[in-house]
């Protein structure tokens, strides 16, 4: 079980855990423990199971490790290496202490991710609702098809929530108001200091060095507003302005943007001009940097973004686009040009035939529907009166009276649709059971083909179980409905 | 659809057309009909390009005899590539419309730099760089060079080429840049060289200015081109300049020393060929002879477009003995680069005519005018005799030899000066200037030559300065306005601010704490109403810096930040580049973008601002030339002298057409709209609003001539607000558009005949 691959961190030996001498391994994703003298784990929990860790009090005389895992299992190891074995458990701990953290974010991740898909999909909440509590199959299987199957629309949704930007005058709203001696005074909140540090990446870099080891946060904002960085005039000011550092990054950071040049053709400027072929001047201005983008670098740069100059490889497509763009003159042309936007649908036969009321005549597909008002659309078209063979006035009217709603002819679209018969609640309640059931068909089908014994086992004995469950529900409401209507 | 001008069916690919669309069409007909030359001025964004084109084109399908070639010249490569692709679009729609397939060959033709191939040479950051490296592939020795030792690399797409590529037209079509490289790609040719061949049988060329006016391109491009072609300047506000900038020679201490290395070269390589090869000098001795006569022959006969360096005298005579031997040159150069180096040794600013200069050199170092006019053809010959590889080296000896030609050739309207650069204090940088007073020396072959050349662009107002500077008879001058269904433009001359202190750039007053504040205020204002992009200009760099430190420590950036984006252009390109792009990606999120730039710089030039990138310009005072410079005051005094232009007409002139051009940038057609906000008081009067082009002077309405902030606020207001309302094709039918029965309608035709102003 241990796969020779997996870094192993940290190796305590003897420790005991259900009174059993042994081995614990911390390893890069989960910690495990192994008996005495056998070859492999007993136990093994993946750090991102683990919701925290308990130590055992210092002046105790079991030197004790408890790890709890989101399950609300426990698992205590008992460090019995006499001397060693407080140094042991601390430093058990303390690798832990970092492990689990990033663990811990992705484990929330995917917490929260479940937890905003039920709250956004109030279909999903009943469904979980109904599968899931009602234990007719258990939460990690539910999870199991529903997160693979949402990652495309994962990424698509994600995307909804904006992060909110930050004000263009953040800094301009930080006016310092005098406190009456001669000094100033800055109001920051955090936000301000969110904004600050994200305008200034570099500024966030300084404060995490420096805060609170060198400098309090006060003195560190001091300096900050006090320094030429903030006030952009860039003048260094030697090594002890901390700050100074920074505005050389961001100085090589433009630099290294203005070397890497633009994407858009239309807007390079250096592109420009046509004048060569044998040119004798002297070029400043244009050519004012020959010695920061040596050619290696250029070309490296090409073959990874493909924006600079000599990418014709990428470069055509994005040329064109701004090229036909920039010879466009919508309104001299036809309508026939006009773009369309193409429909992107996941489910498109959802799309075209969306609900339609139960009619208790044969069912018409779309299809038919189509053709029939295409038939229509040409008889009208071909329509000659022929006045010599028209009905009577009479004849007419009274045709017309039987063609109005309620007149001989149209008693049948009077009828009560069933949507209408049915109270709501009884129709919720089948909905969900509908789509219930749906659910554990889509579970069902998704097993074939059956290629792999946890597929078999899942098809027999599980699922069975599963529509059992679900069919005795479908009884009781059948039932219920049944008393509810005598 | 297909149209009908004075008996000339033209195929126009859209379903509507512009009623100036049409005139323009008509005014061209008549050009072209005439054999001469025009003027014409009409808006951007009223689709000039696609007239032009479709024009041109149906000219040459119904009279094939009579024009046989178009030469396209833009400005900038990427108005270059428009232009090709609304003449792939043009020929599709006729090739749509007869069924027959297109037989027009049409291409772009750009420097090496943007059709190299070469895995090699094609990477090479500058193009420079690319042209000198081409050049030590391809240059005729080292290919002979390879023959004998076949380690000797060469381009393997040029010996392709020159093997098989010459005899195999290449097919009709229409080639863009990208096009050429792939068609280049796919055969292995060279699609420089490819291109350069094929313009001479192209029905349609597309190229830089630069390509036809500075002599030393054009005598190797362009020489050879048709007669009847007809030349299209587009974009040709600044068409002066150019003529000015290819005749002009800048000549610095560094110049000079790399010169002087280039020298020692040439006198090494020449004593070592002497030692192994003494025939090919005296081969070319006689070709020097010889040769020259052969090109006044080719001249005589018309074959060739004439290069104003070389001009007609200089043919008619064989390089003169002096410097007929190799030696002897390297003997001449030498000693005229002392004497430049001496000349460059004073501490004050000395400025002299040709004459004099020649006068000067003839005194002190007895150089005679006559040698120095052949100094430019003399050492070309000798570069190719000594089989020198790589050109760019010798860019400097180069560069000194044109000089010593121009010097000498013309006397009229050229002047040179020594200026007496002080980058730091104590170490003096004098460059030597010899600038061209007189644009018309280098467009006059082009005049000459071509039977048809239209000069066009958004703003030549007023029209008839042109002719006079460039010394030509145009048969049609016109200006066309255009016709709006609603008012999409909304020039305001902002004169005050709102503590009534006049507003203006003027020299005296421009450093006014009052004038800066009221300036910043301006912005301020507009930055709070105005959707997406603003666009502000300055009148120069110097004056923008001061201005955004003055705002700065006034609080006043802080609070436009509040508002929006600021980004600023500076004198570097690649700098520049990022950060229009990052004000396009602001524009296109949240509240927009301020962009600071400056008038006559790169951005006021080459970038459109269409739609949401510039719902306003701001132009920051009137954006006169620097007057203080001696090389302007100069060419004040010859156009005074020569053509009878006052002083201040061109002054005027010249930052009327460059503040129209500014302001333009933002409207870009009848859907777009922006406000364009002139905030200098003197833009209210007659002899300043008076050189706006017409279509914006138009718009002025002697409501918004001299506006304090506010008022210009709620005026702005307002046109945002109506500017916001939907506007459909039916608002515009009829009026600014029209369909083809509307076009023939009589009634049409006349309100269409009221468009063109004749100047």
């Amino acid at each position: 079980m241990a796969s020779l691959s997996e870094e192993v961190l940290l190796v305590v030996k003897r420790v005991r855990q259900r009174k059993q001498d042994g081995t614990l391994y911390l390893m890069a994703e989960r910690i495990a423990w192994g008996p005495e003298g056998k070859d492999r784990f007993t136990v093994s929990h993946l750090y991102a199971d683990i919701r925290c860790q308990k130590i055992s009090p210092d002046g105790k005389a079991k030197i004790q490790l408890q790890l709890i895992l989101h399950t609300g299992e426990s698992t205590t190891f008992h460090f019995s290496n006499g001397s060693t074995a407080l140094k042991d458990r601390d430093a058990t701990k303390e690798l832990l202490q970092q492990l689990l953290p990033k663990f811990k974010k992705k484990a929330n991740k995917e917490l929260e991710e479940k937890n905003r898909m039920l709250q956004e999909d109030p279909v999903l909440f009943q469904l979980y609702k109904d599968l899931v509590v009602s234990q007719v199959i258990s939460a990690e299987e539910f999870w199991a098809n529903r997160l693979s199957l949402n990652t495309v629309e994962h990424s698509l949704s994600n995307n909804s929530k904006q992060e909110v930007g930050i004000s263009a005058a953040f800094l301009a709203d930080i006016r310092p108001q005098t406190d009456g001696c001669n000094g100033l005074r800055y109001n920051l909140t955090s936000d301000i200091i969110e904004s600050i540090f994200r305008t200034y990446p570099t500024v966030k870099q300084k404060y995490a060095e420096n805060v609170p080891h060198n400098l309090t946060e006060k003195e560190f904002w001091t300096r900050f507003f006090q320094s030429h960085y903030f006030h952009r005039d860039r003048i260094s000011t030697g090594q002890q302005d901390i700050f100074s550092e920074c505005a050389k990054q961001d100085e090589k950071g433009l630099n290294s943007m203005v070397t890497r040049g633009v994407k858009n053709p239309m807007v390079d400027l250096l592109l420009l001009e046509d004048k060569t072929l044998d040119e004798v001047r002297d070029c400043h201005g244009a050519g004012g940097r020959p010695t920061e983008a040596p050619s290696d670098q250029a070309s490296e740069t090409s073959s990874t973004d493909g924006n600079s100059r000599d990418s014709d490889f990428f470069q055509p497509p994005l040329k064109k686009v701004k090229l036909q763009e920039s010879i466009e003159y919508d309104d001299l042309q036809g309508d026939s040009g006009r773009k369309t936007i193409a429909l992107n649908l996941k489910k498109s036969d959802r799309y075209s035939h969306g609900p339609i009321p139960l009619q208790s005549q044969h069912y018409t597909t779309s299809q038919d529907i189509i053709n029939s008002i295409s038939i229509i659309q040409h008889e009208m078209r071909n329509y000659k009166p022929r006045l010599t063979q028209v009905m009577s006035s009479n004849a007419a009217s009274s045709a017309i009276t039987a063609l109005s709603p309620g007149g001989l002819l149209m008693q049948g679209g009077a009828q009560q649709t069933i949507n209408q018969l049915v109270p709501t609640d009884v129709q919720i309640e089948l909905k969900h059971l509908y789509t219930a059931a749906g659910e554990l068909l889509r579970h069902f089908w998704s097993c074939f083909p059956v290629n792999t014994p946890f597929l078999e086992d899942k098809l027999t004995g599980h699922l069975e179980e599963m529509l059992q469950a679900a069919y005795s529900k479908f009884q009781v409401w059948q039932t219920r409905r049944m008393m509810r209507k005598t | 659809f297909r149209l009908n001008i004075e008996g000339l069916l033209v195929y126009f690919p859209y379903d509507y057309i512009y009623p100036e669309q049409y005139s323009y069409m008509l005014e061209l007909k008549r050009t072209l009909d005439a054999k001469g030359h025009g003027v014409l001025e009409m808006p951007s964004g009223t689709g000039k390009t696609i007239s032009l084109l479709s024009l041109i084109v149906a000219y040459q399908k119904a009279y094939p005899l009579e024009v046989t070639k178009l030469v396209y010249c833009s400005r900038t490569v990427p108005e270059i590539e428009k232009v090709v692709e609304e003449l792939r679009k043009l020929m599709d729609y006729y090739a749509k419309q007869t069924g027959v397939k297109n037989d027009f060959l049409a291409l772009a033709l750009s420097s090496r730099k943007n059709l190299c191939i070469h895995p090699e040479v094609s990477s090479l950051r500058f193009g420079k760089e690319v042209d000198g490296k081409c050049h030590s592939l391809t240059a005729s020795y080292i290919r002979a060079q390879h023959h004998s030792n076949p380690s000797q690399p060469v381009c393997q797409f040029f010996e392709e080429f020159d093997a098989v590529g010459r005899q195999v037209p290449i097919p009709p079509g229409i080639y863009n840049l990208d096009d050429l490289k792939d068609f280049g790609r796919r055969k292995g040719w060279c699609p420089y060289f490819l291109a350069r061949y094929a313009i001479l049988h192209a029905n349609i060329v597309v190229y830089s200015y630069h390509y036809l006016l500075d002599p030393k391109i054009a005598d190797l491009v362009s020489k050879e081109l048709a007669k009847k072609s007809v030349v299209v300047f587009d974009e040709a506000h600044n068409i002066d300049n150019v003529c000015i900038d290819s005749m002009s020679v800048n000549i610095t201490r560094r110049t000079l020393d790399r010169c002087q290395t280039n020298v020692e070269t040439l006198q090494n390589t020449i004593s070592r060929i002497k030692e192994t090869d003494a025939a090919k000098l005296r081969e070319e001795y006689r070709r020097l002879v010889e040769g020259l006569k052969e090109a006044n022959v080719a001249r005589e006969t018309d074959i060739y477009l004439s290069n104003p360096v070389l001009p007609d005298e200089i043919l008619q005579e064989a390089v003169p003995g002096s410097i007929r031997t190799a030696e002897h040159f390297v003997g001449f150069i030498k000693r005229f680069l002392e004497y430049l180096k001496a000349r460059l040794r004073i501490h004050h600013v000395v400025q002299e005519s040709a004459p004099q200069f020649l006068k000067d050199i003839y005194e002190k170092v007895c150089i005679d005018r006559k040698p120095l006019r052949f100094c430019a053809k003399r050492l070309r010959s000798l570069l190719r005799t000594l089989e020198i590889a790589d050109i760019a080296d010798f860019s400097a000896i180069t560069l000194i030899s044109h000089f010593a030609t121009l010097v000498s050739t013309y006397s009229k309207g050229n002047l040179y000066d020594y200026d007496f650069h002080q980058k730091t204090p104590t170490i003096a940088n004098p460059v030597l200037h010899f600038s061209c007073m007189d644009p018309s020396i280098a467009i006059k072959p082009v005049f000459g030559r071509f039977q048809s050349v239209i000069i066009t662009s958004g703003t030549l107002s007023p029209l008839d300065i042109y002719p006079r500077i460039l010394d030509f008879r145009p048969v049609t001058m016109a200006s066309f306005t255009m016709t709006l269904a609603r008012t999409c433009l909304c020039p305001l001359i902002v004169g005050r601010g709102n503590d009534q202190v006049a507003m203006t750039s003027k020299f005296e007053t421009r450093e006014d704490f009052a004038v800066i504040r009221n300036y910043g205020n301006l912005l301020l204002e507009m930055s709070a109403i105005v959707p997406d992009g603003i666009v502000a200009f300055f009148t120069s760099y110097i004056y923008m810096e001061n201005i955004v430190a003055s705002w700065y420590e006034q609080g006043i950036l802080e609070n436009i930040q509040r508002n929006k984006l600021i980004f600023i252009e500076t004198q570097d390109a690649a700098e520049t580049s990022m950060a229009l792009e990052k004000y396009q990606e602001a524009c296109e999120n949240g509240r927009g973008a301020i962009l600071l730039s400056v008038a006559r710089g790169k951005v006021s030039e080459g970038i459109d601002f269409v739609h949401h990138f510039g719902r306003a310009v701001i132009m920051f005072g009137v954006p006169y030339v620097y007057t203080q410079s001696r090389i302007l005051k100069a060419r004040l005094e010859y156009l005074r002298d020569q053509f009878q232009i006052r002083e201040n007409d061109f002054l005027t002139f010249d930052a009327m057409r460059h503040a129209a051009q500014c302001v333009g940038r933002a409207i870009r057609g009848k859907t777009d709209y922006g406000l364009m906000i002139f905030a200098d008081k003197r833009y209210a009067r007659a002899d300043k609003r008076g050189k706006l082009p017409r279509w914006i002077q138009e718009h002025l309405t002697d409501g918004s001539l001299n506006l304090t902030i506010d008022e210009t606020v709620q005026l702005s207001k307002h046109f945002l607000r109506q500017m916001a309302q939907p506007f459909r094709r039916e608002d515009q039918l009829g009026l600014s558009l029209l369909t083809l029965e509307q076009l023939q309608s009589e009634d049409m035709l006349q309100k269409i005949a009221q468009i063109a102003q004749q100047a």
